[in-house]
């Protein structure tokens, strides 16, 4: 079945996070000038105000930082209610946001905040994989 | 030592649209603004040509215009509900530079007419990221339709990093309804006004349907119409009027964050930065505070702000709630409007702070159309707090009784 839920269209500035998530890899930036990674790609570094922003390979893992359990949605996501979001805190340094993949929404547990998390791919379009994190044990 | 700006300008009156909730004709926002404009330019005395400032959350010039003002001060800051909060700082600053002497800061929104017709606000999820906003990229795609779909994540950080639970926060639904229910212009007054209004209970907080857990639908704010407006004046023409003045003795704004991805505690927003600004420039602290206005998008946006101002520790806003502080009759009322919660919330609602604040320190918040004297206090001081977007911007006002 076809990707139904809201499918990004990937910008100049986020084009290395997009080609990483096509290869399976999670691709992050990180200032080269005061090595801060900061989550979403920007023009200037948020820390030192440098420009000079490199991409590089993250582990893909890290830790849930807040969740929430989603029982209203529009659209594809609409048909998926109830679905967990969160934040996820990289290993590398700062959060994305996710839908959270691995728990049961209907046993919402205020333990899964600090679960371990690694991300996986799922292919929305031939150019566009969208990241989703799930919960590892350990 | 009070600051410089502390007490140059006052607010001098406060008014509402006509028709404000769920009218039954469906109103637009401009309609909303003027109606408001009207009431409390008779209110005051204050002639609509004498207004020279004009401050409203986006709309300025279109609103100067229809009134066929030429206005010397024009300011359209809109960083969602605590904007107005901002206007009335910075109506205060332009008018102790001298540059004008009469301030409109003015609210119109269509919250509930707009969705009867179709229009924005029907929380449709984007796939594309907004330029403006990069890290929409990166959070549209997971299913988020709206304020309450944000703020859950705050609750659930808050209820693991303190021990709270979302039935304390509950208690902050319950005793905002009791105000609603001294006030006739609030939609949850009572069955009469609305079938799920009048007194509610814990359980009835904690059965409603998840929104977005943990918040259930009575943890969440209405989408009503409203509209709102102040005039603020210079001293001298404050001292003039009909209407007495409610003096504006600190102010502050801040911000955290614009996308919820940037926001470093989920468990604490700007406010304290904000408040700090306020209490300072007005010389006074917490503890000189008598009854607080503070904005309720969701329980949760509440007990955390009570925490930001230093009305309570941290961790533990709650509890004035829950403690019976904040309720009619109590130490320390809070929300005496019945709130975003259970009297009217447009969308952004700072001005229904403004407006309340003004009406319970000049003594007329009975006169508000039918009001009650039961919804009357005794403060003679209010802070009154905005907090906009996803928990990202605040503005503080310290406001004082003449
Ligand atoms: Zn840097």
């Amino acid at each position: 079945m076809a990707y139904n839920k809201p499918i990004p269209d990937p910008d100049p500035l986020s084009k290395p996070f997009w080609e990483g998530a096509r290869a399976g890899k999670l691709m992050l930036p990180r200032c080269t000038s005061c090595n801060r990674v900061h989550w979403y790609p920007r023009h200037i570094c948020p820390n030192c105000h440098a420009r000079e922003i490199e991409w590089f390979e993250a582990s893909g893992e890290g830790r849930v930082h807040t969740f929430a359990v989603q029982h209203r949605a529009f659209g594809g996501w609409a048909e998926e209610v109830p679905f967990v979001t969160a934040y996820i805190d990289l290993n590398e340094g700062d959060r994305m946001f996710t839908v959270l993949r691995g728990v049961d929404p209907n046993k919402p547990d205020l333990n899964w905040i600090g679960a371990r998390v690694r991300v996986e791919f799922e292919p929305a379009s031939a150019d566009v994989h969208i990241a989703f994190w799930r919960v590892i044990q350990g | 030592m009070p600051g410089e700006l502390s007490r140059a300008a006052a607010i001098v009156g406060a008014a509402e649209a006509n028709e404000i909730g769920y009218p039954e004709t469906p109103k637009t926002a401009l309609q909303l603004h003027i109606e408001a404009i009207k009431n409390v330019s008779d209110q005051t005395g204050i002639p609509i040509s004498r207004i020279d400032g004009i401050f409203s959350a986006g709309w300025s010039s279109q609103i100067a215009e229809h009134l066929g003002l030429h206005p010397r001060y024009i300011d359209t800051t809109s960083v969602g509900g605590c904007s107005f909060e901002m206007h009335v700082h910075h109506a205060l600053a332009a008018i102790h530079a001298g540059i004008i002497d009469v301030a409109l800061v003015t609210h119109g929104e269509s919250g509930w007419s707009s969705r009867a017709t179709g229009g924005r606000g029907t929380g449709r999820p984007r796939g594309s990221g907004d330029p403006w906003d990069p890290g929409s990229l990166f959070s549209n795609p997971y299913g988020i339709s709206g304020a309450p779909s944000n703020y859950s994540h705050a609750m659930t950080r808050h209820n693991h990093r303190w021990g709270s639970t979302p039935e304390d926060f509950a208690h902050i639904a319950v005793v905002t309804r009791q105000w609603a229910t001294l006030n006739p212009r609030a939609i949850m007054h009572s069955r009469d006004v609305h079938p799920q209004g009048g007194p509610i209970t814990i359980e009835d907080v904690q059965t409603a349907r998840l929104v977005s857990w943990p918040l259930t639908l009575l943890h969440c704010c209405l989408v009503t119409d409203h509209g709102g407006a102040v005039l603020i004046a210079k001293p001298e023409i404050a001292r003039s009027l009909r209407t007495k003045p409610v003096w504006i003795a600190g102010a502050g704004e801040s911000m955290s964050h614009s996308n919820m991805l940037e926001m470093e505690d989920f468990t604490a927003t700007s406010a304290a930065a904000s408040s700090a600004a306020a209490y300072r420039m007005a010389g006074m602290g917490p503890e000189d505070m008598e009854m607080a206005m503070v904005y309720d998008s969701f329980t949760v946006t509440a007990g955390i702000t009570m925490e930001m101002l230093g009305l309570a520790p941290r961790g533990e806003g709650f509890r004035l709630w829950k403690d019976g502080h904040a309720a009619p009759g109590g130490r320390f009322p809070i929300n005496t409007n019945g709130g975003g919660l259970s009297f009217n919330h447009s969308g952004m609602y700072g001005m229904q702070l403004l407006v309340e604040a003004y009406r319970q320190l000049s003594g007329t918040a009975e006169d508000g159309i039918h009001g009650l004297p039961g919804k009357q206090t005794k403060a003679r001081s209010c802070i009154v707090n905005g907090t906009g977007g996803s928990l990202s911007t605040t503005g503080t006002l310290v406001l004082v009784a003449d």
